[in-house]
């Protein structure tokens, strides 16, 4: 019994160690991470990748790199982008949240548009002018 | 680079890139994988430190042992491919490296804990294989959170 209490005791610590640890953990999957309200960013792009966990765009803005992350890829092509639809070079909008850490250049993108042509990746987010 | 790049270009690795449910399913193996090892591996260091007395110890030490070993190559190869898809990334991910860190350093310890506080049949010695046991309960613990933030960096 007194072993069992120790053995709990001792799980009850790691567990309260790793909830301390781990607040940012609570990010980049889902929109915890980001503002509410929405930014729009343009750039050019200097990296395109569709793939697991999920597609994202390295743009350059005024010199400066942003990471825009769009949805699954599964759910990327189905809006209609793939890696063949933007290509290093190419200038680019993105629509979306960014991220609630000032110092992060990172966006959750809704919308893009490249090369004349919008794709939603998360149309249900998509805001009503 | 032009290694990593090459691994990424890999036919199946490709399709699991853009797959719907295989990789999702390899992540899901990853998690199983890694629940089991630390599991296995926490019950094992417990009883080599004096606790879970009522479990034989030699038997006990003997599962923990095979389920680990299984564990900790059912982790590596779920591991390696979710690395592949996007190897160039994930390489120069702080995260990710040291979580390669800690797995080294685990390993070293496994290999410090059989050398010098092992009996014959490769058994953990009662008293000397206490320090690297509570060492091996700290470093995949830690492997375990690095490679969660590995997807938040």
């Amino acid at each position: 019994m007194r072993m069992l209490s120790k053995i709990g005791r001792l799980l009850s610590l790691s567990l309260a160690l790793g909830l301390v640890a781990s607040p940012s953990a609570f990010a980049h999957h889902g929109w915890s991470w980001t503002e509410d309200e929405y930014s729009e960013l343009e750039g050019t792009i200097t990296q395109v990748y569709v793939g697991n966990p999920h597609a994202t765009l390295e743009i350059d803005v005024d010199g400066e790199n942003w990471r825009v992350e769009l949805a699954p890829p599964s759910q990327t092509v189905r809006a209609g982008f793939s890696e063949d639809a933007a290509k290093p070079g190419d200038t680019v909008t993105a629509i979306g949240n960014l991220s609630l850490d000032q110092n992060e250049r990172r966006m959750k993108a809704v919308r893009i548009t490249v090369n004349g042509k919008t794709y939603d990746v998360y149309p249900n987010r998509v805001p009503s002018n | 680079m032009e290694f990593l790049q090459a691994i990424e270009q890999l036919a199946p690795i490709r399709a699991l890139r853009i797959s719907f449910y295989a990789y999702p399913l390899v992540n899901a193996a990853h998690v199983l994988a890694i629940g089991a090892l630390v599991t296995s591996v926490t019950l094992m260091d417990l009883r080599i430190l004096g606790f879970l007395t009522a479990q034989e110890r030699r038997p006990f030490l003997k599962l923990m042992r095979r389920v680990g070993i299984a564990a900790f190559c059912g982790a590596a190869a779920t591991g390696l491919l979710l690395f592949s898809v996007r190897a160039s990334e994930y390489f120069f991910n702080p995260a990710f490296r040291l979580k390669m860190v800690l797995i080294a350093l685990a390993g070293l310890n496994l290999l410090a804990l059989r050398l010098f506080a092992s009996g014959p049949g490769g058994m953990p010695r009662e008293r000397s294989a206490v320090i690297f046991a509570g060492l091996s309960m700290v470093l995949w613990l830690g492997v375990l959170v690095c490679g969660r933030f590995i997807g938040f960096l």
